[in-house]
């Protein structure tokens, strides 16, 4: 392996580290700064059956 | 990282999540996780099929995409009819719409990911999509911030299918859309050609089977971008950069109440992280052959970024969001969303040959 490509490779490599160390980053910040989820106030774990509407936000809602 | 090592961290997290968050946010973590592979795997990429269709009239991708859409809306719409907590992903038709559909399928070329495909290939450690991921967040929530303004210029009520005509009635009619589709191909490609072959048949079919898992578990279609513009919203309200009691978008009763839990509570925003955790693994395995980009490719990639993001909210949704989950369910946003993304791509890859990407 020469010089260039070995070094391009290590580039590779620091980038996906970076990506993988700010998305963790931000997700412990997440966890440790949002109110603790109340374990007693579980969704239902599935939806279809529950007689629950979804919780969740969804790209094609307007509001 | 090797793949054993990556599988035993990856259920620690699903572990985590059992315990500490919810069993339905586990659930779908592994749903997420699944549809990585998947499209990792198969490298079932929406933006590279229309390419390919355009450019070497090879019908193939699309091909495959046309069957993932019918079998989501084989097994959607009857669920749809028969669970009324189920939810379609019913966008508005608008002007927004219009306009974001054509520049998000313009953008989605340069930057060669839509939303699914912008994860993937962040998880598969493809240079340009990790950097692209973030700016893409932000775009989304600009685009979320922003959202009244647009619809303010014009829209209609959703129109949802199955709501209108009852499941049956809107599987046939959307059947019959999918085929006068495969007909215009048909058209455009010429005779002799492949139509499909392996990896994009398995992974249509693993697809449809994982984005039918989502919407009985979370009660509502897969989507990509909402969790995006979650993330920025949450890091821009934590600077005081933003406040969304005076949003349009953010103050309303649902997304106001997302925005002060943990996005792991989320459900776009978990299966969003399980696909990058999909892909991840899939990398373990794969030999990275992205080619190096020129400082003013990666400018123009990054800018497109943020351009994807903010269209995407415009159009609400993007190929996963509006495209798949729309047409799947019923909504006549995703029927209106195609052919203008489509309009929009084939600007796309001309800017994309010119820029040489």
């Amino acid at each position: 392996m020469n010089t260039d490509s070995h070094s391009k490779k290590i580039t590779k490599v620091g980038l996906k580290v970076i990506f993988w160390i700010v998305l963790i980053g931000f997700l412990s910040w997440d966890w440790v700064a949002s109110p603790q989820v109340d374990l007693r106030n579980e969704p239902p774990v599935i939806a279809a059956g529950s007689g629950q509407a979804p919780s969740g936000g969804h790209c094609s809602m307007a509001k | 990282m090797k793949r054993f090592p990556l599988a035993a961290l990856i259920a620690a997290f699903f572990i985590f999540l059992l315990w500490g968050v919810s069993i339905r946010q586990a659930l779908l973590f592994a749903v997420g996780i699944g549809l990585g592979a998947t499209l990792a795997g198969a490298r079932f990429g929406f933006t590279t099929g229309w390419r390919q269709l355009i450019e070497s009239r090879d019908p193939k991708g699309v091909t495959g995409q046309v069957l993932l859409l019918g079998l989501a809306a084989l097994f959607a719409m009857p669920l749809l009819a028969s669970y009324p907590e189920l939810t379609a992903a019913l966008g508005p038709p608008s002007i927004s719409l219009l306009l974001g559909a054509f520049v998000f399928g313009l953008t989605m070329q340069i930057a060669d990911g839509c939303g699914s495909g912008t994860l993937y290939k962040a998880g598969l450690g493809i240079p340009l999509n990790m950097g692209i991921l973030p700016l893409f967040a932000l775009g989304s929530f600009m685009g979320s911030v922003h959202l009244g303004d647009w619809l303010s210029l014009g829209q209609i009520e959703p129109v949802g299918l199955v709501d209108l005509w009852g499941a049956e009635k809107a599987l046939a009619a959307t059947m019959l859309g999918l085929l006068a589709a495969l007909i215009a191909i048909r058209l455009w490609v010429g005779p002799g050609k492949t139509w499909l072959d392996k990896k994009w048949l398995w992974g249509a079919v693993i697809l449809a089977l994982l984005a039918t898992l989502n919407l009985l578990i979370a009660g509502q279609p897969w989507g990509v971008v909402y969790g995006f513009g979650l993330w920025a919203a949450k890091a821009a309200h934590a600077a005081n950069a933003f406040d969304p009691t005076t949003n349009m978008f953010w103050s309303q009763d649902g997304n106001a109440q997302i925005l002060t839990q943990t996005v792991l509570l989320d459900v776009t925003s978990i299966t969003n992280i399980g696909i990058l955790a999909g892909a991840l693994w899939i990398s373990a395995n794969a030999q990275g052959n992205s080619k190096p980009l020129t400082k003013q490719q990666w400018i123009i990639g990054l800018g497109t970024g943020f351009l994807l993001g903010y269209s995407s909210r415009l159009a609400f949704g993007c190929n996963v969001g509006a495209m798949l989950s729309g047409v799947s369910t019923g909504s006549l946003h995703g029927w209106i969303w195609i052919p203008l993304a489509f309009a929009g791509t084939l600007v796309g890859v001309r800017v994309r040959r010119h820029f040489q990407f």
